[in-house]
C-alpha cells in the first residue's frame, strides 16, 4: 500500500515531479556522457601513446631517463644488437625494433621550428609502432634514403607537401653541429600531437651515421603478445639485462596517466553536482508535499500510521522520482552516446590553439560504451534521492497530529 | 468498567512564552456503546477532550484511560499502536487520501492493522461501503464524491476495524443541514448496530439533539452531563 499510495503521490503535482525528476535525468545524462567522452580520450591517447612513441615496453641505457627531456645522444645503448637478438627470443614479444630520437630545429629556409626527430628501422618498426599505416600521403621511408617523413600539423605549418625539401639542423652525439637537405617523402597523420605537430621521421641508418651513433639507437622498443603480462615481463627484463633500464608505457606516459585520474576526480564532482541537484530539487518537491499534506499527514497518524511507515512513505517518494530520473538520465545517456560512439566530436581546431595537454587527440575522439557507469549512475540517482527525501521526510513525521489536523 | 476515562486531567497549551489553559481538572467517564457529544462554544475545550480520548495529544497532568490503559505517559509510537487497535476517527474536513479510491481509503486503517489476508480486507471494506450505503462508489476517489458521500466514506473508514470507540470532531460542520442530519442518522444506526462507542465533538444544536449522552464544557470544565 505504501508504494502504491507513493506511486501515487508523487503525480499529484505532474509538473513538479517531471521538473525534479528532468534535472536528475540531465544530471546523470552528462554524467554518462562525460564519462564516455573521457574514458575514450583516454583509450584513444594510450593507444596512440602504444601505438607510435612507446610500445609496451622500452629499453634504455642506465641514466637516460633521469636526461630524457633533452634526448640526450650520448646515453645511448651502443650495441642493441645482442639484447634485441635475446629479448626478441622471447614467446611473449610479437615485435622489437631500435629507434634514435634527437633534437632538431627545421628549417625551409625562411622560418624554423624545434621539433623531433625520430630515426626508425623501415623493416621493422612496423613490428611494434604503426607509423606505416599512418602514411597519409606520399610513402614510407625505405633503408639507406635521404629522406624523411613529416608530421600533418608541421607540414601544414611550412606549407610544405610531399616531394619539397627542408632543412634538419640537429647535434650529433659528440654535440657537433650538423644539417641535412631532406625530401619530404610522405605526410603522417596520427592524430597524435607528438608526431603530427613536432616530428619528423628519417631512416635508422641516415640517423645513425648522421648523428655518429655507430651502432647505436636511444632505445629499443618491444611490443607484447598479451599487453596484459606487461609487468611481469618488465620485471624478467630487468633480471635479465641489469644493465639496462627499462620503462613501460605508462612510466613514460606519466603525465596522461596524471590526467586521466585527475579527469576521475572530475567524474567525482560531476557525480557530486547530481547530489546537490537531487539534494536541492528533491528534498524541495518532498518538503512541499509534506507541508502541503500536512492535514493528510495528521490523519494518517491518527489512524495509527508510526513515526517510521510516514518517514518510508516520503523517502519512497523521493525514491521513486530518482527511479524515474535514473531511467530517464541512463536512457537520454545511451540515445546520446550513440552519435558520440559512432562519430566522435572533433577537437581539432579547440586541441591546436590550446595546444599540448598531454592527450593525444588532434582531431575527434570518439565515446565508448562503459556499463559500469550505467550502473553506477543509475544506482547513484536512486540512492541520493532517496538519501536526500529522509530530512522532508523526518520533518512531516515530526508534524504532531493534532498540530496537522489544526492546519487551513 | 468505562470504555475510556479522564481522571483530573489539566491541559496547558504553550501559546509564544503564556501558557493557556484548555482544560482545568476534567473527570468524566464513558460507558460502552454510548453515542456521547461533547458541546460548547468555541474554544471551551471540547477538542481538547477529544484528542485527548484519541491519543492525539497528552495531558498535562492527570490520567486518560482507554479501557484500563492509562494512555497518558505513552510514547508517540505506543500511542499510534493504541491509536491503530482501538480507535476510529471522523473528522470535519473528512480527510480522506485523495489519491486512492473510497475502497482503498477504507482499507488503509486494515493495512496499517496488518490483520487478515487480501480477500478478507476486501469482504470487510465491502460490507463497511455497503453498511454506510455507497457500496457502488467504491472506485471513486474523493474528489469525484460529495461531501456527504465523502463523510460516508470517512465513517466506513472508521468502524471498518471494529474499534473501541469512534471519534468524531464536529462531523457536520462542513456539510448542510439536510446531509448533515443524514450522517447523524448513519452514526446512530451504526452505533446501535455495532454497539461502537462514539464520541463526538460539536456546537451544532441538532447534533446535540441526537446525542444520547450530552457532555457540555465551558473555559475548560464541565458544565453538564446529562443523560436522555
Amino acid at each position: 500500500m505504501l508504494l502504491k499510495l507513493a506511486f501515487r503521490n508523487i503525480f499529484r503535482h505532474f509538473t513538479r515531479t517531471f521538473l525534479t525528476f528532468l534535472a536528475i535525468a540531465i544530471g546523470l545524462m552528462f554524467l554518462i556522457l562525460m564519462d564516455s567522452m573521457l574514458t575514450g580520450i583516454d583509450q584513444e591517447s594510450f593507444d596512440r601513446i602504444i601505438n607510435y612513441e612507446t610500445g609496451h615496453i622500452k629499453i634504455f641505457d642506465r641514466g637516460y631517463r633521469e636526461d630524457e627531456e633533452n634526448l640526450p645522444l650520448d646515453k645511448a645503448i651502443d650495441n642493441p644488437a645482442p639484447i634485441v637478438a635475446q629479448v626478441g627470443k622471447a614467446s611473449e614479444v610479437a615485435g622489437i625494433t631500435g629507434r634514435i630520437n634527437f633534437r632538431i630545429m627545421l628549417s625551409d629556409g625562411v622560418d624554423q621550428y624545434p621539433a623531433v626527430g625520430i630515426a626508425v628501422d623501415p623493416k621493422d618498426d612496423e613490428s611494434v609502432f604503426r607509423l606505416k599505416q599512418a602514411v597519409d600521403k606520399g610513402e614510407f621511408l625505405n633503408e639507406g634514403e635521404e629522406a624523411m617523413l613529416i608530421g600533418e600539423g608541421l607540414a601544414e605549418d611550412f606549407a610544405v607537401d610531399v616531394g619539397d625539401y627542408m632543412t634538419v639542423l640537429t647535434r650529433t652525439k659528440y654535440d657537433t653541429y650538423q644539417a641535412l637537405d631532406l625530401r619530404i617523402k610522405g605526410i603522417l597523420r596520427t592524430e597524435d600531437p607528438k608526431i603530427d605537430w613536432a616530428a619528423i621521421v628519417i631512416p635508422l641508418d641516415l640517423g645513425k651515421e648522421s648523428l655518429d651513433m655507430g651502432k647505436g639507437v636511444t632505445e629499443i622498443d618491444i611490443k607484447l603478445k598479451d599487453p596484459a603480462r606487461i609487468e611481469q615481463f618488465r620485471e624478467m627484463l630487468a633480471k635479465e639485462i641489469p644493465a639496462m633500464e627499462i620503462a613501460t608505457w605508462k612510466d613514460l606516459a606519466a603525465d596522461v596517466l596524471a590526467i586521466a585520474q585527475a579527469k576521475r576526480g572530475g567524474t567525482s564532482v560531476l557525480l557530486f553536482s547530481v547530489f546537490i541537484i537531487a539534494l536541492i530539487g528533491i528534498s524541495n518537491t518532498i518538503l512541499l508535499a509534506a507541508f502541503e499534506r500536512t492535514r493528510e499527514i495528521g490523519m494518517m497518524a491518527a489512524m495509527g500510521m508510526r513515526r517510521g511507515q510516514i518517514v518510508r512513505l516520503f523517502v519512497l517518494e523521493g525514491a521513486m522520482i530518482g527511479v524515474f530520473g535514473s531511467i530517464t538520465g541512463c536512457l537520454l545517456g545511451f540515445l546520446l552516446n550513440i552519435p558520440l560512439v559512432t562519430y566522435g566530436i572533433n577537437w581539432g581546431a579547440m586541441m591546436r590553439d590550446i595546444g599540448d595537454v598531454g592527450y593525444r587527440i588532434t582531431g575527434a575522439s570518439r565515446g565508448v560504451w562503459n556499463i559500469d557507469m550505467f550502473v553506477i549512475a543509475f544506482i547513484a540517482g536512486i540512492v541520493i534521492s532517496a538519501l536526500t527525501s529522509i530530512y522532508p521526510a523526518r520533518v512531516a513525521s515530526k508534524m504532531e497530529p493534532t498540530e496537522a489536523l489544526r492546519k487551513y | 468498567m468505562p470504555i475510556a476515562s479522564m481522571d483530573k486531567v489539566v491541559k496547558h497549551y504553550k501559546v509564544g512564552k503564556v501558557e493557556v489553559p484548555a482544560l482545568r481538572g476534567i473527570t468524566v467517564s464513558i460507558e460502552p456503546g454510548e453515542f456521547t457529544s461533547i458541546a460548547g462554544p468555541s474554544g471551551s475545550g471540547k477538542t481538547t477532550m477529544l484528542n485527548l480520548f484519541g491519543c492525539l495529544d497528552k495531558p498535562s497532568d492527570g490520567r486518560v484511560f482507554i479501557g484500563d490503559q492509562n494512555v497518558a505517559r505513552l510514547t508517540s509510537n505506543q500511542l499510534a499502536d493504541v491509536r491503530n487497535h482501538n480507535l476510529g476517527f471522523i473528522f470535519q474536513t473528512f480527510n480522506l487520501i485523495p489519491v486512492l479510491s473510497a475502497f482503498e481509503n477504507v482499507e488503509f486503517p486494515l493495512i496499517l492493522l496488518k490483520k487478515g489476508g487480501a480477500k478478507e480486507r476486501k469482504a470487510k471494506v465491502m460490507q463497511a461501503l455497503e453498511d454506510v450505503g455507497i457500496k457502488d462508489l467504491a472506485k471513486r476517489k474523493p474528489n469525484e464524491m460529495s461531501g456527504g458521500q465523502m463523510q460516508r466514506v470517512a465513517i466506513a473508514r472508521a468502524l471498518v476495524k471494529d474499534p473501541k470507540i469512534v471519534l468524531a470532531d464536529e462531523p457536520t460542520a462542513n456539510l448542510d443541514s439536510v446531509t448533515g442530519e443524514g450522517i447523524l442518522k448513519l452514526m446512530r444506526e451504526m452505533n446501535q448496530k455495532t454497539k461502537t462507542t462514539f464520541i463526538f465533538s460539536t456546537h451544532d444544536k441538532m447534533v446535540m439533539d441526537y446525542a444520547q449522552r450530552l457532555i457540555r464544557v465551558h473555559d475548560g470544565q464541565i458544565q453538564s452531563d446529562e443523560r436522555k
